[in-house]
C-alpha cells in the first residue's frame, strides 16, 4: 500500500439521517487516502443510506463530509469530480453502446476527448467487453452491466470510488476480474469504500473493516482489531460480524427445522 | 395451500384483487387516503362531465326528431368512433398481457395451466376496456336517458358488447402478428398500430370534413344534405347497431350474442397458443442484443450541458416505442395542417382557429418528453454524482425538451408568419409557454421510474396530471383569445399562472 495521504479520503463527522426511524444516527468516519475499506452490516443498517449521502444522492439531516478535503456538502461540485459512485443495480442506457456510455460519462465529467479516448479503450480492454463494445447495452446480462457502470465510474480517474454491493450477481470470473480492478486501483493510491455481504471478500481484500449496525459504526479496524473488540478470539470475520451486530434472528441454524423445511411433502 | 388453488376462478380473484389495488393506486396516487375522499372526488368528476354532456346533448336531440338516418348515422358514427378506441386500447392491453414479465415467470413456470390465467387476463381486459368507454360515454348515455328517455340504457350493453368485439379481435390480431412477424416485432408493430387505428377514424372524419366542408368538426358531415341523401335508408340492416343503442329488443340481444360467441371462441383458441407466444415473448430479452450492433461515435470534447442534451435526443431516437407513444400526438396535428393548408391565404382567423389546437399539442408533447427526460431517466445515481450544478443540470433537460418542441411547431408558425405574423407570434409564445408549463410541473412532481413504464406515468401523481391538463387548456384558451386580438387573453393567462403557482405549492418536497 502507498503511504497513507496526510488528508482523509473521506471524513463523516455526526452524520444523521431519519426515515421513519433513524436510518443513520450520530455516525463518524474517517477512510485515509489510499485504503480499501470494507463497510459490513446486517440488512438495514444504514450502509447504503451512508454511502448514497457521501455521494451526494441523500441530504444528511445533520453532520459534515468531506471528500479529500472538500466539503461536500458547502461545495458538492468540487467534491463529485474526484468520487465515484457504483451502485448495488448498475444504472447504465439500454439504448447506448458500451463505448456511447463512456463517451457520455466523459462529457458529464468534462474530460478531455483525447485522453477520455484513451482511458475509455483502456476501461474497455480491463473489463473484457471488447466483443461488445458497440453493441447497445439492452439485453447485456447484469455481470456486463455492472462492468460498463464500473468502467465509467473509472473514467475520470477518481480519487474516492464507493461500491455498494459491487459483487452481487456476478459470476466467478467477472467477481474476480472487478476485485482485480479494485485492487490494482488502491495499490495506484485511489481509495475504494465497498458494502458487502460477502464477508469472504471484505475478510480478504481490505486493509480496514467497519461494522455498522442500526444506523452506528459499533466496530472498526484490521481484522485483528476486530478480533480484539471481539468476544469472540481467534475467530473468522463471520463470527465477529455476528457477534458484533447481536442478530436476535441470527445463530446456528436448527438442523432439525431446516430437514423439515427442505423435505418433501 | 389447496389443491384447488389455480382454477379459472381462483385466478379471477387473485387478478381482481390486483385489479382493485391498481384502481385504488390510480385514484389515490399512492397516498393513503380514505376511501370515502376518493368516493367523493369521483361523484364530484361525475357530476361535473353529466354537467358538459348535458350541455352537449341538449341543442341536439329535440332537434334530431324522431329515429331518422341523421340520428341513426351520428349514432353510428359514435359507435364507430368509440369501437376504433376500444380496439386500441384493447390490442395495447392485449400485448401487454403476454409481453409483460411482472409475473409470468412464475405462472408459468409452476404447475398452473397458462389457459385459465389467459382466460382471466382477456376477460380482465374486456372489463376494462368496457369501463374505460363506459366511462367516457355514461355521462351521455344518462343525459340522453333523462332527455329522451330510458330506452337510451340499453346503450350501455351495447358498449359490453363493442368491447368483447374489440377485445377479441385484438386477440386474434396479436396472434396473427406473433405468427406473421414473430415476438420481436409484434410488440412495436402492435403497439403502433393501436396508437394509429385509435387516432384514424377522428382524423379520417375530421380530414374529410375540412377537405369538403372547410370545418374540423367531425359532424359537419352528417348536417349535409348531400351526404345525408347517400345514406340508406332508416329500416336498411346497416343501422341495426344504432337501432340497438337506443333499445330495439332483437338488434340488441343479436348484438350481445354475437359478441359473447365471438369471445369465447377467441379466447378458447388463444389460450392454447398463450404460453408459446408468452415464452417466446419473454425470450426476446437474450437474443435481442445480437441484432443492436451499431456503429461506434468518437470521443468530442463536449460541456456537460451538450452532453445530456445528445443523450437525451440520442436515446429518444433509438427508441422507436417511445417516439411512437410520444410522437403520436403529433397525428392530431394532420387536421390543423390541413385547415392551414385549406384555407391558406382565403381566411383571415386561420390563427384563431389554429391556436389552440398548436398550443395544446405542444403542452401535451412537452409532458410526455419532459417525463422521459427527467423522470424516466434510466441513470440518476451517475447524473446526480457527476460534477454538475443542478441547475444546469435542470437547464439541460429543459432546453433539451424545448428545443424538440420548437422543431415541431416551427413549420406551423412559419406558415401561418406568411398570412398572419401577429398571429404566429402568439401561437409560437403560445406554444413554448404551454409546453415550459408542462416542463415545469414534470420538474416539481418529478418520481423516478423506468422509461418503459412511459404508459404508466399518469398513475405516479393524478394531482400533476390534472395540474398539466388545466395548465394546457388554459395556455391554449390565452393563445386563442389572443390569436383573435383581445385583451381579455389576460383572463385565462392569469389562470394559468395561478395554476402553476398551486402545482409549485402543492409540489411533493423531501428527498
Amino acid at each position: 500500500m502507498p503511504q497513507a495521504d496526510a488528508v482523509p479520503a473521506l471524513a463523516v463527522r455526526g452524520l444523521m439521517k431519519r426515515f421513519d426511524q433513524p436510518a443513520v444516527d450520530d455516525l463518524s468516519l474517517t477512510i485515509r487516502a489510499g485504503e480499501f475499506y470494507a463497510l459490513l452490516g446486517p440488512n438495514g443498517a444504514g450502509k447504503t443510506t451512508t454511502l448514497r449521502m457521501v455521494a451526494g444522492l441523500l441530504h444528511p439531516d445533520a453532520g459534515t463530509i468531506e471528500i479529500c478535503g472538500t466539503n461536500a456538502r458547502k461545495d458538492p461540485v468540487a467534491a463529485k469530480r474526484v468520487l465515484a459512485w457504483v451502485p448495488d443495480e448498475p444504472m447504465i442506457y439500454d439504448k447506448l453502446t458500451p463505448m456511447e456510455y463512456l463517451s457520455f460519462v466523459a462529457g458529464l465529467w468534462s474530460l478531455d476527448a483525447n485522453v477520455a479516448r484513451a482511458k475509455a479503450d483502456q476501461l474497455i480492454d480491463v473489463f473484457g467487453l471488447s466483443a461488445k463494445t458497440n453493441e447497445r447495452c439492452q439485453g447485456f446480462s447484469k455481470g456486463m452491466r455492472q462492468k460498463v457502470a464500473l468502467a465509467g465510474a473509472l473514467i475520470h480517474e477518481p480519487r474516492l470510488i464507493i461500491l455498494d454491493e459491487p459483487l452481487t450477481g456476478l459470476d466467478a470470473g467477472s467477481a474476480r476480474q472487478v476485485k482485480a480492478v479494485l485492487r490494482h486501483l488502491v495499490e495506484h493510491g485511489a481509495t475504494v469504500i465497498m458494502t458487502t455481504h460477502i464477508l469472504e471478500v471484505a475478510e480478504r481484500m481490505a486493509d480496514r473493516i467497519g461494522i455498522i449496525d442500526k444506523g452506528r459504526l459499533v466496530a472498526e479496524g484490521t481484522l485483528d482489531d476486530l478480533r480484539t473488540t471481539s468476544r469472540v478470539h481467534g475467530a473468522s470475520l463471520e463470527e465477529i460480524f455476528l457477534d458484533l451486530v447481536n442478530d436476535d434472528g441470527v445463530g446456528e441454524p436448527d438442523s432439525t427445522r431446516v430437514a423439515i423445511a427442505g423435505a418433501p411433502a | 395451500m389447496s389443491a384447488t388453488t389455480a382454477t379459472l376462478s381462483w385466478f379471477a380473484r387473485h387478478e381482481a384483487r390486483l385489479a382493485w389495488r391498481d384502481w385504488m393506486m390510480l385514484m389515490s396516487g399512492g397516498r393513503k387516503r380514505k376511501d370515502r375522499a376518493v368516493v367523493i372526488g369521483m361523484a364530484v368528476f361525475a357530476l361535473g362531465l353529466h354537467a358538459i354532456a348535458g350541455l352537449v346533448l341538449r341543442p341536439y336531440l329535440p332537434a334530431l326528431g324522431g329515429v331518422g338516418v341523421p340520428l341513426l348515422a351520428a349514432i353510428a358514427m359514435s359507435l364507430v368512433l368509440t369501437f376504433t378506441m376500444m380496439f386500441s386500447q384493447a390490442l395495447e392491453q392485449v400485448t401487454r398481457a403476454f409481453y409483460t414479465r411482472d409475473d409470468l415467470d412464475l405462472i408459468l413456470s409452476s404447475p398452473a395451466p397458462a389457459r385459465h390465467l389467459f382466460c382471466v387476463r382477456i376477460s380482465s381486459i374486456v372489463i376494462t376496456t368496457t369501463m374505460m368507454s363506459g366511462l367516457i360515454v355514461a355521462p351521455f348515455i344518462n343525459v340522453a336517458a333523462w332527455l329522451d328517455g330510458p330506452r337510451w340504457l340499453s346503450a350501455y350493453a351495447m358498449i359490453v358488447a363493442a368491447a368483447a368485439l374489440s377485445v377479441g379481435l385484438a386477440v386474434q390480431a396479436t396472434i396473427m402478428m406473433f405468427r406473421l412477424i414473430g415476438p420481436k416485432k409484434t410488440r412495436l408493430v402492435a403497439q403502433i398500430t393501436a396508437a394509429v387505428v385509435g387516432a384514424s377514424f377522428l382524423i379520417g372524419i375530421q380530414t374529410v370534413a375540412i377537405l369538403a366542408y372547410g370545418s374540423m368538426s367531425r359532424f359537419a358531415l352528417l348536417s349535409e344534405t348531400s351526404v345525408l341523401a347517400r345514406l340508406p335508408d332508416a329500416a336498411s340492416a346497416l343501422w341495426l347497431p344504432a337501432h340497438a343503442v337506443m333499445g330495439a329488443p332483437v338488434p340488441l340481444l343479436g348484438a350481445l350474442l354475437i359478441a359473447a360467441l365471438y369471445v369465447s371462441w377467441v379466447v378458447q383458441r388463444g389460450s392454447r397458443e398463450f404460453s408459446t407466444h408468452a415464452v417466446a415473448a419473454m425470450g426476446l430479452a437474450e437474443t435481442r442484443r445480437t441484432h443492436a450492433r451499431v456503429p461506434a461515435r468518437g470521443f468530442a470534447h463536449t460541456s456537460p450541458f451538450m452532453a445530456l442534451i445528445q443523450k437525451e435526443w440520442t436515446l429518444l431516437a433509438r427508441d422507436p416505442w417511445l417516439v411512437s407513444q410520444t410522437l403520436m400526438q403529433i397525428l392530431y396535428l394532420i387536421p390543423p395542417a390541413l385547415m392551414l393548408w385549406v384555407s391558406f391565404g382565403a381566411k383571415s382567423n386561420t390563427a384563431t382557429l389554429l391556436a389552440p389546437v398548436l398550443v395544446m399539442a405542444a403542452g401535451q408533447l412537452a409532458g410526455a418528453l419532459a417525463w422521459l427526460a427527467i423522470s424516466g431517466e434510466d441513470a440518476p445515481d451517475l447524473i446526480a454524482t457527476a460534477p454538475i450544478k443542478p441547475r444546469a443540470l435542470i437547464w439541460a433537460k429543459i432546453v433539451s425538451v424545448l428545443a424538440l418542441i420548437a422543431a415541431v411547431i416551427a413549420p406551423f408558425v412559419v406558415a401561418i408568419a406568411l398570412m398572419s405574423p401577429r398571429g404566429a407570434l402568439v401561437i409560437g409564445v403560445g406554444a413554448m409557454a404551454g409546453a415550459a408549463s408542462a416542463v415545469l410541473i414534470q420538474l416539481w412532481f418529478r418520481a423516478q421510474a423506468r422509461r418503459t413504464n412511459f404508459r404508466r406515468r399518469q398513475v405516479a401523481s393524478r394531482i400533476s396530471t390534472i395540474l398539466e391538463a388545466f395548465a394546457s387548456i388554459l395556455t391554449a384558451a390565452t393563445a386563442a383569445v389572443a390569436a383573435a386580438g383581445s385583451w381579455l387573453a389576460l383572463g385565462p393567462a392569469a389562470l394559468v399562472g395561478l395554476v402553476m403557482l398551486v402545482a409549485w405549492l402543492v409540489r411533493p418536497r423531501g428527498d
